[in-house]
């Protein structure tokens, strides 16, 4: 008997399989098309690229501000964490002990698991309240670099140690200083991964909207932030405050125009990372 | 020099981070702790406005929320990953995986605005309620939020699985069932248990999504395994009731408490799971 008639040949455990896997294949194809059903009817340039004028619930043509403020804050967020995440992962390859290391893994690991919403907690208290940055897109990127934070460095960890050791002792063989080995020999050779860890952190600091929801937006009243200490609009919030308290066919309607929009942002930069992935790897 | 100034300020900086978080919410949920002692986590009513700050009716709906959520991605999520590993094609297989890393990206407030809109009225339509905000909800709604995650990770535990340990047990004449059984998930359970793991701190710690569709009442289900009443998580609270708390009062302090206690279980959670150095 050939191997794959026995692969598809009927058997009571592939039918238990399939009944329980079938849910779970079709039903997030479904969610992903309702998105999509549902947006069409608003998606269009003048959704994308308008603003509001007035400052009323919401009632606006355009999401061009808020789609402008996630991406702002996103932005921020990445280039506040990058120093730290670089820092901490080139000092975990340089000069740590291993007991150090242990402990860095241990750390990252747990701040990791910790929800967004206590990030958020703790920024209200301390960027907002303590440093009266008040909610201001500063606090918001703040808050979303320690987000990702732990994300960033382990993705740089990984990507550095993929580098063969034989090239650092080659490199400190020839007399070169540790600065000179991760500029010369360790960027050069993994500057595409980091780029791909850097994409994944953008992705994930646009879809969070927990942490950022009590220390950097509003919902209206707000086009263009004028300052770092100035709050600002965001698609994340955007959508949760239509959805909470939109009670018209529109505002609804305005709410899944950007919900689709944010999912295709958000995918265009993962889908971007995996590229990049693929570059790297050949 | 310079350089490592830098990297050890970094490394510093970045591995104080989670203490200063816990220190901060200790800190300013510290003036509850001080008037009511620690015995409001096992309290079971929450009047902000009496000073009652019971926790229980909190933790009763996360718990049961991501049981809920874990009762019904478990099977489904480990039966589309052993389908995907085993049953289908090569060719299919990449396209979808591909798919499932896309979902695994689809921000938690988009779901939010589906359980509000999609959910509710067709659980309200459907079991007859008086509202769909319920724990049932909120569980399924988490569920198709961990799926594509415990999926992922699965696939790749049962992928992991060395094709030879395949080839004996098809050449000792056992049937695809008993392999899938003796064989496959014995060897990818420890892999299966991290992604459960994994999931379990997200859908525990995931908050607009829930809080849209929770029903926000701090009640303990009665009887407590009645699902199809509202309830309140720890996070929904948080996101509910923090723009209301004014700076400084109980309140408030009570609300970081229930940050603390997040933060606190979710680190249980990471200490449970096998280290792992480098994330996918």
């Amino acid at each position: 008997m050939s191997v794959a008639s026995q692969q598809y040949r009927y058997t009571p455990g592939k039918a238990l399989v399939l009944l329980l896997a079938l849910p779970a294949l079709l039903i997030p194809t479904m969610v992903l098309c309702y998105i999509f059903w549902q947006a069409a009817p608003v998606l269009n340039w003048g959704f994308l690229f308008g603003t509001a004028d007035g400052v009323g619930f919401g009632v606006t043509e355009g999401i061009f501000s808020q789609l402008v403020g996630s991406l702002l804050l996103a932005i921020m967020a990445c280039l506040i964490a990058i120093p730290f995440a670089l820092g901490t992962a080139l000092y975990y390859r340089t000069f740590a002990t291993p007991w150090q290391q242990r402990l860095l893994n241990a750390m990252f690991n747990m701040l990791q698991g910790i929800p967004p919403i206590v990030f958020g907690l703790c920024g209200l208290v301390v960027l907002v309240n303590l440093f009266s940055w008040g909610v201001s897109l500063l606090s918001g990127a703040v808050v979303l670099a320690v987000v990702v934070l732990p994300l960033l460095v382990l993705n740089t960890l990984a990507t550095l140690e993929r580098i063969p050791n034989e090239y650092s002792e080659a490199g400190s063989a020839l007399g070169l200083t540790k600065g000179a080995i991760i500029l010369r020999l360790w960027l050069p050779r993994s500057w595409l991964q980091l780029l791909t860890g850097l994409l994944l952190a953008m992705a994930r600091a646009l879809s969070e909207t927990a942490p950022i929801m009590f220390t950097a937006t509003v919902f209206s009243g707000v086009v263009w932030p004028d300052s770092i200490f100035s709050p600002v609009t965001t698609l994340q919030t955007h959508i949760f405050y239509l959805a909470q308290e939109g009670n018209e066919p529109l505002l609804i309607s305005i709410a899944w125009g950007s919900a689709a929009v944010l999912v295709l942002l958000v995918a265009s930069f993962g889908l971007l990372a995996r590229l990049l992935q693929k570059l790297g790897d050949n | 020099m310079m350089l490592r100034w830098w990297l050890s300020t970094s490394a510093l900086l970045s591995s104080l981070m989670i203490v200063l978080v816990l220190g901060f919410l200790l800190q300013s949920s510290w003036p509850l702790i001080q008037q009511q002692g620690i015995a409001f986590i096992i309290g079971d009513e929450w009047y902000p406005f009496e000073s009652l700050y019971g926790m229980l009716p909190a933790l009763m709906g996360t718990v049961w929320a991501v049981t809920l959520a874990l009762l019904i991605a478990l099977p489904c999520g480990v039966a589309a990953a052993i389908f995907c590993a085993e049953l289908l094609p090569a060719q299919l297989r990449g396209a979808m995986r591909f798919s499932m890393e896309l979902m695994a990206g689809v921000p938690s407030v988009v779901y939010g605005l589906l359980g509000m809109w999609v959910l509710l009225p067709l659980l309200e339509s459907q079991l007859e309620l008086l509202t769909g905000r319920t724990l049932l909800a909120a569980g399924l709604l988490l569920a198709l939020m961990i799926l594509p995650t415990i999926m992922v990770l699965s696939e790749d535990a049962i992928r992991a699985v060395r094709q030879s340990q395949r080839e004996a047990a098809k050449s000792l004449g056992i049937g695809w069932d008993a392999t899938l059984w003796r064989v496959l998930l014995p060897q990818a359970w420890p892999g299966i248990r991290v992604a459960t793991l994994l999931a379990t701190g997200r859908a525990m710690g995931e908050t607009v999504a829930v809080m849209l569709v929770v029903g926000s009442i701090d009640r303990i289900p009665d009887p407590f395994y009645n699902f199809l009443q509202p309830a309140q998580t720890l996070t929904s609270r948080i996101g509910r009731e923090m723009a209301e708390a004014s700076i400084g009062s109980l309140h408030w302090a009570a609300l970081l408490f229930c940050g603390l206690l997040l933060a606190l279980i979710a680190m249980g959670l990471s200490f449970m799971t096998p280290r792992k150095r480098i994330a996918a």
